[in-house]
């Protein structure tokens, strides 16, 4: 779903020397005392990005949140914004709107007044004010509940008002800490799909916090791992579930298989891992940076290896288990298979076909993966 | 076990019984005594023990002749006496509970914005004076204020004044008094208010372009107000009656209902009067203790922050 | 010290003893006893530290009667449960003028003499001026007295009246002196009907008038010098004028020996003086008296018996150096206490003394509101 994917038309900002970042972090460092929240981390986002700060809870991603709206002081680093430093610069000041996990709506004043807020506070007129308001709690589909009181209203409406009410000011820059993590799975998955429309419709840049991979991987243009105070991996969705960089990441996005193991063949065009965990070779038909003989961890992902009860054509890639345990999804199934070393892998099969070849329990299967599957990393 | 099975034998089960503890509570302590005084009021004074006339008599004839007196109540709009102590009570029970709240709300935001752990020491040193006597603390003031007391010769002996300031037996030593013992009144309401405030909202108004006081302004106070009813009322009401700190600290021209009542009472002997005034600061207070209750109702039954 | 405040307490309580006025109060705490069987058993209420150490324990000795002890602080606390009824008190100690109205309202019983053989001990001269109070002193008799006055700091007021004469009201009431005096700090007693005296005695008027004409001269100068006056207590006044907080204090005879006292002891050449006015001023007798209903009005015959033995009222008054009404115990009590002039007024002195009649309830509720008035000061 991501935008620059289905518009390839124009290469990405971020893929373009010559883009100017909207927001850009040099070097930004928090620290709590002894404890390092934030550490080190440089960054570009670009205007009309949705940037997806994608990590555990405690990894910094919300103190990064919190300095971007001026509620936090960096300790060290700078915060540039349209390319003005926002050093000194109080939250009241920053041409940014911040939209916070409990939504914050003032519970003395009625869904029309939430809104009104921010504009009342810039002194925009009367009539213009109504106006705002008015198009906005439409846009967002709470023009018939204007005179509710916050407390009857549900969650999924709370958390419009707040959507509105930040974005009524028309910010530049929409900061959303855990925009939809007080919603149930079925409304979550439903007002993703409106973020973006109303992101794209009034081309605001969303920095967006979130612990949740799925959200992540839906909402954004481009996702930042992070862990520990730091950003690990930056990239669009596909390139950090196809390509992570760390173990820590292709961990992190999605289930994956990972297999220890040495390089023993390294040539420019292949490589060849000896791993004891697998109680075989892995081969992989790109060539890798590393130093000979190093630690090395092949990922493969579960939909990537194929499982058969008749032995697969070929040499390279194949292993022999018993199927331990099965989870039927619906749409698809996983399979648990235990190998000869006693490693249990992943495998994930597509329930295309009713008829598909009946494989149960205890069963002895053969498991394979193509060679451009395995993502090699060294950390 | 005796008992148990006298409740029972007279069919009150437990549940009953725990229900209607504090309606005896209530009319053992509040009705019966308030209907007494109320009867008090309709009699006339009497050199007698009771000193007060029965309100009900024989008139012969198995006839029962039950008189009641207004004259109390129409004395006591016949002299101004009367209505200025009131109008004082109340304008000193009004400036109290402002300076209360003045001092009180400051602290108590401190306190429901400190760390938890000084949070509950703070709590403790507002509570700490009740531990002792009301009276050991005014009579601590007295010390403190009278001429040659602490703070004027601290003062005399830094050199900033010559002579003792006259503090003890003024209005400022009464506001003092009262202020000062009431304040954990006006402190805890406002903190326990205060204590469940969401905080983002603060940071949600600065980022919507409020500054701090203006956050403060148009959020906190706002939300706080029934804490700020609250202890307004707790201070108000006794404040209102207040009759021993302006008796002890106070100048002899602090004339409050308190003292009225006192003088009605045991200099003129006069109870049936006294339980006037007493019947009439009573239903001057009930409207604000009725709107106090209606706006804490509205709090329970409303918004659910 | 405590009056204002223990009977601002007692104003909630006593509207609670209004209501159960015919319910039990606090004082008969020893009716369990076996005591209390044999009726060998006192309830005293007394004005606390009023007794010299050994006059319980000796009585108690003497008689095996116990006695149960409970302290009142004002007139008033004491009136309000005798009022109540059913106080469950023997001996009480009501100050004269409250004993001639509460007399009136029949809280006592009249004397049975033939129980009190020691009556005979009594001054009868004194006796005579109580008998203003209560005819043929049916109901009660003189236990301690004392005269209203004038406490002063003789130092300040000297430095600030050089030449002036001190013995006379007119350092209170005469807006001449008040307000030069003003300076060091004027007090009076919280006690209109006493004060109304004093002005009465300093104008020359009858000091128990009941003339409304009067009340009006007497209202006249005391708003006058009510800008000069900088207390208006009934106890505060002992410790004020002990350590110079004011200088003239309207007192009783008894509060400003204890301020003397006290000044003495603090020992920063302070030193206190007590004047009966030349223009006259009132006497205050405590009576002993038994009440209506008292429990074991046999014990309380005793121990009023047992009061009028000369040894024991000598040992009072030596103890707490107050003057007795008891000619026989007269001989017997110390020289330092009967040569003092505070405590036994001279002859010359004596001439000058009334006492202080009942108010009508009229009288009483007109004085109360010229006081109100002239302790706001409007």
């Amino acid at each position: 779903m991501s935008i620059p994917a289905t518009v390839p038309l124009k290469p990405a900002p971020w893929k373009d020397p010559s883009a100017r970042p909207y927001v850009q972090l040099e070097r930004l460092t928090k620290k709590f005392g002894d404890f390092t929240a934030v550490d080190d981390i440089s960054l570009k986002i670009y205007q009309g990005e949705i940037f997806c700060l994608l990590g555990a809870s405690g990894c910094g991603k919300t103190t990064l949140l919190r300095m971007l709206g001026g509620f936090e002081t960096p300790t060290s680093g700078k915060i540039l914004i349209d390319g003005e430093d926002m050093a000194g610069v109080p939250p009241y000041q920053r041409p940014v709107n911040m939209m916070f996990q409990s939504y914050a709506i003032f519970p003395h004043m009625n869904v029309e007044q939430n809104v009104a807020f921010g504009l009342k506070q810039d002194g925009v007129s009367k009539a213009q004010i109504k106006e705002r308001v008015a198009t906005m709690l439409d846009l967002v589909k709470m023009g018939d509940f204007a005179r509710r009181k916050p407390h009857q209203l549900s969650g999924g409406q709370r958390q419009r008002v707040a959507l509105a009410r930040s974005l009524v000011k028309r910010p530049k820059l929409l900061l959303l800490d855990e925009p939809l993590g007080a919603l149930d799975k079925k409304l979550r998955e439903h007002t993703q799909f409106e973020l973006i429309s109303l992101q794209e419709k009034l081309g605001v840049t969303f920095v967006v916090v979130t612990h949740d991979q799925e959200e992540a991987m839906t909402l954004a243009s481009r996702i930042g791992v992070m862990n520990h105070g730091e950003i690990v991996q930056t990239g669009t969705p596909s390139e950090i579930y196809e390509f992570p960089s760390t173990k820590f990441v292709a961990d992190f996005i999605g289930s994956v298989n990972m297999f220890e193991g040495k390089l023993v063949e390294d040539e420019p065009n292949y490589v060849r891992i000896q791993s004891d965990e697998l109680g075989s070779t892995i081969f992989v038909n790109h060539g890798i940076s590393s130093p000979p003989q190093a630690v090395v961890w092949a990922a493969i992902r579960p939909e990537k290896i194929f499982m058969s009860i008749a032995r697969p054509e070929g040499t390279d890639n194949i292993v022999q288990g018993a199927v331990q345990d099965i989870a039927y999804l619906g749409d698809l199934s996983i399979f648990l298979v235990k190998l000869p070393t006693g490693k249990v892998v992943r495998v994930t099969r597509p329930n295309t076909s009713r008829h598909s070849e009946e494989i149960t329990w205890d069963q002895q299967v053969y498991l394979n993966w193509d060679s451009t599957s395995p993502v090699v990393v060294t950390r | 076990m005796a008992k148990r099975s006298l409740l029972k034998r007279l069919g009150i089960s437990g549940g009953t019984f725990v229900v209607a503890v504090p309606y005896i509570w209530l009319l053992l302590f509040f009705a019966v005594p308030f209907i007494i005084v109320l009867k008090i009021s309709f009699s006339d004074i009497d050199l007698a023990i009771p000193p007060y006339k029965p309100l009900i008599e024989s008139a012969g004839n198995h006839l029962i002749a039950i008189k009641l007196n207004f004259n109390n109540y129409f004395f006591l709009f016949t002299d101004s006496l009367y209505f200025s102590a009131f109008l004082n009570s109340i304008k000193v029970a009004f400036i109290s509970t402002v300076l209360c709240l003045l001092v009180g709300y400051p602290m108590a935001y401190g306190i429901a914005r400190s760390a938890p752990a000084t949070r509950n020491i703070l709590l403790l040193l507002v509570v700490l004076p009740f531990w002792t006597s009301l009276l050991l603390r005014v009579y601590a003031w007295i010390g403190l204020l009278k001429a040659n007391g602490v703070i004027n010769n601290v003062l005399q002996w830094m050199g900033l004044i010559d002579e003792p300031l006259p503090m003890l037996y003024t209005q400022f030593a009464m506001y003092i008094g009262i202020v000062y013992s009431y304040l954990p009144f006006m402190i805890l309401p406002l903190y326990s208010n205060l204590e469940k405030m969401n905080w983002q909202l603060l940071e949600a108004a600065q980022d919507l372009g409020c500054r701090p006081w203006q956050s403060f302004y148009k959020i906190t106070l706002p939300l706080s107000r029934n804490g700020i009813l609250a202890g307004s009322m707790l201070v108000f009401i006794p404040a209102v009656g207040e009759f021993v700190i302006p008796a002890l600290l106070g100048g002899p021209n602090a004339l409050m209902i308190g003292r009225i009542l006192w003088d009605e009472f045991f200099s003129n002997r006069a109870w049936p009067v006294a339980s006037a005034v007493a019947i009439l600061l009573l239903i001057v207070l009930v409207p604000f203790m009725m709107w106090y209750q209606s706006v804490q109702a509205r709090e329970s039954a409303g918004d659910g922050r | 010290m405590w009056s204002v405040v223990r009977s601002a307490l007692t104003v909630a309580c006593s509207l609670l003893i209004l209501a159960g006025c015919g319910g039990k109060s606090s004082a008969g705490k020893g009716e369990g006893d076996a005591a209390a069987k044999s009726g060998k058993v006192l309830n005293l209420y007394i004005w606390s530290d009023y007794l010299a150490a050994n006059t319980l324990p000796d009585f108690e000795k003497q008689t095996g009667i116990k006695v149960n002890v409970a302290y009142f602080d004002t007139n008033e606390t004491l009136e309000t449960k005798l009022l109540a009824g059913s106080s469950g008190y023997d001996v009480v100690l009501p100050t004269a003028s409250y004993f001639e109205r509460q007399i009136k309202a029949g809280v006592y019983q009249s004397f049975d003499k033939s129980k009190l053989p020691n009556l005979k001990n009594m001054d009868p001269q004194l006796m005579l001026l109580v008998a203003m109070h209560d005819p043929n002193n049916a109901h009660g008799l003189i236990y301690l007295w004392g005269t209203n006055g004038i406490g002063y700091n003789e130092k300040m007021v000297k430095s600030i009246l050089p030449n002036e004469p001190l013995d006379t009201w007119k350092l209170v009431f005469d807006p001449v002196y008040a307000s030069k005096l003003a300076k060091c700090g004027i007090s009076v007693l919280d006690s209109p009907a006493e004060v109304f005296r004093a002005v009465y005695n300093y104008l020359g008027k009858d000091p128990n008038s009941q003339k409304p004409e009067d009340l009006v001269v007497a209202e006249d100068v005391l708003m006058k010098i009510r800008p000069y006056i900088r207390n208006i207590n009934s106890s505060e006044y002992i410790e004020a004028l002990a350590n110079g907080d004011v200088c003239v204090s309207v007192g009783y005879s008894g509060d400003v020996l204890q301020s003397r006292d006290r000044a003495r002891e603090a020992n920063k050449g302070i030193e206190i003086k007590y004047i009966v006015p030349k223009e006259g001023t009132i006497l205050w007798f405590d009576m002993l008296a038994i009440p209506k209903d008292a429990p074991h009005p046999d014990s309380a015959y005793a121990f009023i018996n047992y009061l009028m033995q000369p040894e024991v009222m000598a040992s009072i008054s030596n103890f707490k150096r107050f003057a007795n009404a008891n000619a026989a115990a007269l001989p017997l009590v110390d020289k330092s206490v009967t040569g003092d002039p505070v405590i036994y007024p001279t002859p010359e002195e004596r001439k000058r003394l009334s006492v202080q009649l009942a108010d009508s309830i009229d009288q009483t509720r007109a004085i109360t509101r010229i006081w109100q008035r002239f302790k706001t000061g409007r």
